[in-house]
């Protein structure tokens, strides 16, 4: 035994002494923004790469981004994380969020409504804590040379031509999941939407986890259509040359999504999270989130001379709203129920 | 003490393809030690992120995730150095054979732990290491092409 402890002893000794001596690897002098966002902004391929270079360049500082898998994985990290380990910036949270983001964490306030932004944008910024940085509107998405006829509507959806070749996401983990079972009710109401709800269970391919599962099924060729957004089909045109994908429009007002981004009350490096914004904000920063994320600048000049300019005059949109807690627990109460009751379940 | 050294494949020459799985965990177990002293995992709070990702979903017990949640969180740099400490005493005590059975105990321990603050894609693996350890710990695997046996052979005992 008195071997064992001397040998324990003796490497932590070692380990302590040579952790101080060592050259530190990084440079302690400069100031460590932590920025939390989802994974898919934060990767090489999202625009949190090419934001992170940039801003590193002007601020005398390190960005260092913390990623998580979802906006509710991301609101636990820093209910947990936050004060300990300081969250100075929080990215990626949509309106389904943001009341829960409200309750849970306290925020700092943020005066963005001097922005020179596009008319469908100024709802969003009626919060006191939260600025948007992009948009999106939700739409089925498929290809132009499928045989089948193009669906006009959410109704359309039920047809039987259309069984096992839609593929949906599970409203409990993913945002544009959570658009659609809004979307459903918005346009149908409680009593008809619940119906539909039932039916489109046995319709649908597939209720994906994540955007990415459900639209690895459409590029695989698996289903002939996704629940995705309305500029989805410019990421094939501008990456991959391929014109034959395209999105429908439908007779129900098509939802908007935003994604925020928020300060918390006990961030550490609060006014270079304010200048991060800013420069997600700012003409270059809107570009890059543009041309990264496949999603429409909240200024509308960073869209100008674009493919996008012209995909934003679709203006068959609902109006937008913030949820409040209640409702969303509704929906997914009203979903989990649905779906439980399901007896063919995928 | 090397002469016992080589003795040990003579008398406990059956031990031999256990002191290789020895030999490799220890390795194994030195790279990530390695790893974990020239990233930063020593100066940034990475460990305290995989658990808050993770420790809501495993199936610790409550009283367990209680404590690592308002404990060990907040100590995360002395966490850091336990877990990157442990990682160097079970590789350079499988390498060598040197005080085998309580330091497998300690990696029983060690697993036991990851298995719950590390996530899902790590937990089968630490579920197969705590096997290992253990059995380690069982068979006294340091005898074999190890300095225990040096030990074991004048002192005799439970911890060799």
């Amino acid at each position: 035994m008195q071997h064992f402890i001397i040998f324990i002893f003796s490497i932590f000794f070692v380990l302590v002494l040579s952790f101080f001596n060592r050259k530190s690897v990084v440079d302690e002098t400069q100031k460590t923004l932590r920025v939390y966002g989802y994974s898919s902004f934060t990767s090489k391929l999202g625009p949190g790469y090419d934001l992170k270079k940039k801003f590193e360049q002007i601020c005398n500082c390190r960005v260092e981004f913390v990623e998580a898998a979802d906006s509710g994985v991301l609101l636990q990290r820093i209910k947990l994380e936050g004060a300990t380990l300081g969250a100075d910036l929080v990215i990626g949270l949509d309106q389904y969020d943001l009341q829960k983001a409200l309750s849970e964490i306290n925020w700092r306030k943020l005066d963005f409504s001097q922005l020179e932004i596009d008319e469908i944008i100024r709802p969003a910024l009626s919060n006191s804590y939260f600025v948007p940085f992009d948009w999106g509107v939700i739409a089925f998405v498929g290809r132009k040379e499928d045989p089948l006829p193009a669906p006009k509507s959410l109704k359309d959806l039920l047809k039987p031509v259309y069984k096992n070749k839609i593929a949906l996401m599970d409203p409990r983990t993913s945002s544009p999941g959570m658009q659609f079972l809004s979307w459903v009710y918005d346009a149908m109401g409680k009593d008809e939407g619940e119906k539909y709800l039932e039916q489109i269970m046995n319709q649908a391919h597939s209720f994906s986890p994540s955007w990415s599962t459900a639209y690895g099924f459409f590029s695989k060729r698996q289903v002939s259509y996704v629940l995705s957004y309305l500029t989805s089909p410019l990421y094939h045109q501008m990456i991959e040359n391929n014109h034959s994908i395209e999105a429908f429009k439908f007779s129900e007002k098509h939802p908007i999504q935003f994604e925020f981004a928020g300060i918390p009350l006990d961030c550490k490096e609060c006014s270079l999270a304010e200048e991060f914004i800013n420069l997600m904000l700012s003409d270059e920063g809107q570009k890059v989130i543009m041309n990264k994320n496949f999603m429409f600048p909240v200024i509308k000049s960073a869209q100008v001379g674009t493919p996008f300019e012209s995909l934003a005059q679709f203006n068959h949109l609902a109006q937008f709203k913030i949820p409040s807690v209640s409702d969303v627990d509704f929906l997914i109460k009203s979903w989990t129920s649905i779906r439980r009751g399901d007896k063919n379940a995928k | 003490m090397l002469v016992s050294f080589l003795d040990s494949v003579k008398y406990v020459g059956h031990l031999v393809p256990i002191s290789f799985l020895r030999i490799f965990l220890g390795y194994y177990y030195l790279q990530s030690a390695m790893l974990k002293y020239t990233s930063d995992f020593l100066n940034k709070p990475k460990i305290a992120e995989t658990i808050s990702e993770f420790l809501p979903l495993s199936q610790a017990p409550e009283w367990y995730k209680v404590i690592i949640t308002t404990q060990m969180i907040p100590q995360w740099q002395i966490l850091a150095f336990l877990i990157t400490g442990f990682e160097f005493a079970i590789a350079i005590s499988y390498l060598i054979g040197y005080v085998v059975r309580p330091v497998a105990v300690l990696g029983v321990l060690l697993s036991l732990n990851m298995i719950f603050i590390m996530g899902p894609a790590f937990e089968d693996l630490n579920k197969t290491f705590l096997a290992l350890h253990f059995v380690m710990a069982w068979i006294g695997a340091g005898r074999c092409l190890g300095v225990d046996y040096y030990f074991y052979k004048r002192r005799r005992g439970l911890w060799w």
